[in-house]
């Protein structure tokens, strides 16, 4: 959907190995492929694997972004369908990946503990005092917890 | 069943067309977009 020059901000950005198109209008790609979401003007999120003969090998269309079909998963997928057709592995340049440099106003890691602790607090007393959004006061505060029960195994590995 | 060929521009201007892939596996993956 995205223009190229914004395409090349983000590949720079995140050192991407493969090339981001761009389909702005999505008449080329996207709605050829039957995946333009007209109420929403945007393309659905997908994943489609195209064979060595330009055949659709598979897709997986999904509602939402979160419910894509997970990186090891699909790598799983892939690998099983290039073995089946003997295709061998193409040679892709790595990622260069540089040296983080934060800008001064990024979030220090120690400063996320305290955070998720504030998230979860504030989750829970969103939940107490708005019952109609106890639902998604729970995901938050769940998605909190997980955070700190990750950092706090991470502090006692040292 | 054959998908449609495309060309489409890549990040870098440099035209990027499917059927150049015959022979490889080719992951397509579709995003909304407005990063």
């Amino acid at each position: 959907m995205d223009e190229p020059s914004t395409n090349a901000a983000l590949v720079e950005k995140l050192t991407l190995p493969f090339p981001v198109l761009s389909d702005p209008d999505g008449e080329r790609a996207i709605r050829p492929f039957d995946l333009w979401h007209g109420e929403k003007g945007v393309a659905r999120p997908a994943l489609v694997v195209v064979g060595p003969e330009g055949e659709e090998l598979m897709r997986q269309v999904g509602g939402e972004f979160s419910d894509r079909m997970s990186e090891p998963e699909l790598v799983d997928r892939v690998r099983a369908l290039a073995e089946e057709r003997e295709v061998e592995p193409v040679d892709q340049p790595p990622p260069t990946v540089e040296e983080p440099d934060p800008s001064d106003g990024a979030f220090p890691e120690d400063a996320m503990t305290p955070y998720f602790k504030g998230v979860k607090f504030a989750a829970i007393a969103l939940g107490m005092r708005a019952p109609q959004a106890k639902q998604e006061a729970e995901a938050l505060r769940d998605e909190a917890e997980r955070y700190l029960e990750a950092a706090s195994r991470r502090e006692q590995r040292g | 069943m054959t998908v449609p060929d495309f060309t489409l521009t890549d990040q870098a201007g440099r035209p990027w067309t499917l059927s150049d892939h015959r022979g490889e596996l080719v992951v397509l993956v579709f995003y909304r977009g407005d990063w």
